[in-house]
């Protein structure tokens, strides 16, 4: 069955350590760079250390071990130290329900919903998902769990989700009344209704949340991880490792991506006169840049303004945070992922 | 008696309130629902106060109370501590503290008689607590974690303690506490008890995560399926009538 994934890749990782935040994320960092001594090559994380929480699957490895190439200058006045730091994508599993939640708290805005359901959702789906943690740099940590105990070190999670296969969960119903509701254009109601109802099962909801400062390099293989697992999943598809069933492989042959996603608008309505001077802003910031790529390719894509606190810093203050839902066609996935590679490639 | 409920989608209940024996706090901003639930509960026998901390809503963290008294951090700004003052009995002492660990609900866990603090914590911290709380107090830490208000919760009947506590370091707690100790997890495998829930003599509130074996542990450990707020209230009436003779 795992014959097809790809084997462990190991590349050198290095990220700057811009440690202005209070994120877990730079956090971890912090403690990393002062506890340990960065080592050319990563010790072989082994299967025993890997021990099942579930007693039902087997131990499965981590996916990929991504470590990123960062050749940046620094160019500030102050010593930036480089901090060494490894991320693992593992399968998702029930004892990362907390992780998960925490990323996906503010997903449907402040409506309270059945967020722990959804949850629950994504981490039995263990054959399309990943979960990414950072990989323990301490040897001496408790053993008896695996790589990446503490939900506080699981910086993003990426998962599809169809939306027919699960029309009968209350998260899914919340869900799809939540989107309607914000709609605010006729037009691109009917057809949203017509997607999220009858072509239901055509549909998979592309859920893809990180920690607002995981380095960059982490998403195309993030996206490319997700994708292949959604093809894999249409020719062997496992429910309860008993036989593969017909029904569950179809449910991954998906024609659309819907995604629900965060988009800086520029509330200053007039830029068409700063066009030429210096003061021009940008009408959107994608704060997920692979955010600008799906909405170039999609079919159809709408946002909605937010009720929940926002929090927006300083130099961004010209900005709202709004809510975006894009629709985007399976077959443009591919571009998607070229484009996105490229992407990385200009910054 | 064990409810379970959300502030607006977050299942971390003992950040948003802080419940004792003789007064709540509760966060201003979540829904009505959160607020109700509490006064459901509590409307008759204890006030519940609406309140924030230094402008923010994270109060359960920010404060450390009993029925004696309450102790504020110094962010909080002067119309809040009067409206604390204004809104709670007149017995319950209300304090703003110089210290600079300002997260006092994370580094202090208290009852009506005892307290376990932050190992850092200032020496006359340590006597302002002793005299505005009114109980005994002792620097420890928990599991190795030296945030001791976050990592327990525990009443004048029972505590929960990290799911990583040794059974020495429980018993030793159990000793200096005076009451019995189990060590279990809130919110479905958080470790982080005192935030997923807050508890006094007769009830207590978790987060709608916990699992109904964990809510089953909370109840037994605090005593709570016998207990009746009016036999606790009328127990403080009685030592509070004796005072004004």
């Amino acid at each position: 069955m795992g014959q097809r994934r790809p084997a462990k890749r190991r590349r050198l990782s290095r990220t700057p350590s811009l440690l202005l935040s209070f994120s877990p994320f730079s956090r971890f960092l912090l403690f990393a760079h002062s506890s340990s001594v960065p080592k050319s090559g990563s010790p072989d994380p082994s299967p025993s250390s890997k021990s099942t929480v579930d007693g039902i699957a087997d131990p499965k490895p981590p996916k990929a071990i991504k470590r990123m190439e960062s050749s940046e200058d620094e160019e500030e006045k102050q010593e930036i130290e480089m901090v060494q730091a490894d991320f693992e994508f593992f399968d998702p599993k029930p004892g990362d329900f907390n992780g998960v939640k925490l990323l996906l708290q503010s997903y449907l805005d402040k409506k309270p919903w059945d967020l722990s359901g959804f949850v629950d959702l994504i981490l039995e789906q263990t054959t399309v998902g990943t979960i990414v943690k950072s990989a323990s740099q301490d040897g001496e940590e408790e053993g008896d769990d695996d790589g990446g105990d503490d939900d506080e070190s699981l910086f993003a999670v990426i998962s599809a989700l169809n939306l027919g296969r699960y029309a009968g969960h209350g998260c899914i119903k919340e869900l799809k009344r939540f989107l309607l509701e914000v709609c605010s254009d006729e037009s691109t109601k009917t057809k949203l209704k017509l997607l999220l109802e009858q072509q239901a099962s055509d549909v998979g909801l592309l859920v893809s949340q990180r920690f607002v400062n995981c380095p960059y390099q982490l998403v195309p293989p993030l996206y490319d991880a997700l994708f292949d697992e959604v093809s894999w999943a249409t020719e062997d598809e496992l429910f309860c490792f008993l036989k593969p069933t017909q029904e569950l492989r179809d449910s991954f042959r998906l024609k659309y991506y819907m995604l629900l996603t965060r988009i800086l608008e520029n509330k200053n309505v007039n830029q068409r006169k700063a066009k030429q001077s210096q003061d021009y802003e940008e009408p959107f910031i994608y704060i997920k840049a692979e955010d600008e790529i799906f909405r170039e390719l999609s079919l159809l894509s709408f946002t909605f303004r937010l009720h929940a606190e926002q929090l927006i810093s300083h130099e961004l203050k010209n900005y709202r945070e709004m809510g975006l839902v894009m629709v985007v066609k399976a077959d443009d996935i591919s571009k998607f992922r070229e484009k996105l590679k490229s992407l990385l490639a200009k910054s | 008696m064990a409810t379970r409920l959300q502030f607006e989608n977050s299942c971390e209940v003992g950040v948003f309130s802080k419940l004792t024996n003789a007064y709540c706090l509760v966060a201003i901003g979540g829904s009505e629902n959160f607020y109700s639930a509490y006064e459901a509960e509590l409307a008759d026998v204890i006030p519940v106060v609406k309140t924030s901390i230094g402008g923010t809503r994270i109060i359960g963290r920010l404060c450390a109370g009993n029925k004696n008294g309450l102790l504020l951090p110094h962010t909080t700004t002067d119309q809040e501590l009067q409206h604390l003052r204004n809104s709670l009995p007149d017995r319950v002492v209300v304090q703003r503290i110089e210290e600079k660990l300002s997260a006092l609900g994370n580094c202090i866990a208290c009852n009506d008689h005892v307290a376990l603090t932050h190992p850092d914590l200032d020496r006359e911290t340590e006597q302002l607590i002793a005299d505005v709380l009114g109980v005994e107090v002792f620097r420890q830490t928990i599991a190795g974690n030296i945030l001791v208000g976050s990592y327990c919760a525990f009443s004048n009947r029972g505590g929960l303690v990290h799911p990583h506590t040794s059974i020495e370091d429980q018993d030793e707690l159990s000793t200096l506490l005076q009451v019995p100790l189990v060590a279990g997890t809130v919110n479905r495998g958080s470790e982080v008890i005192a935030a997923g829930m807050t508890v006094n003599d007769w009830t207590a509130f978790c987060g709608s995560d916990t699992t109904a074996t964990e809510l089953s542990v909370v109840e037994s450990v605090f005593k709570l399926r016998e207990a009746q707020p009016s036999t606790i209230v009328d127990e403080m009436r009685k030592s509070l009538i004796d005072s004004y003779v």
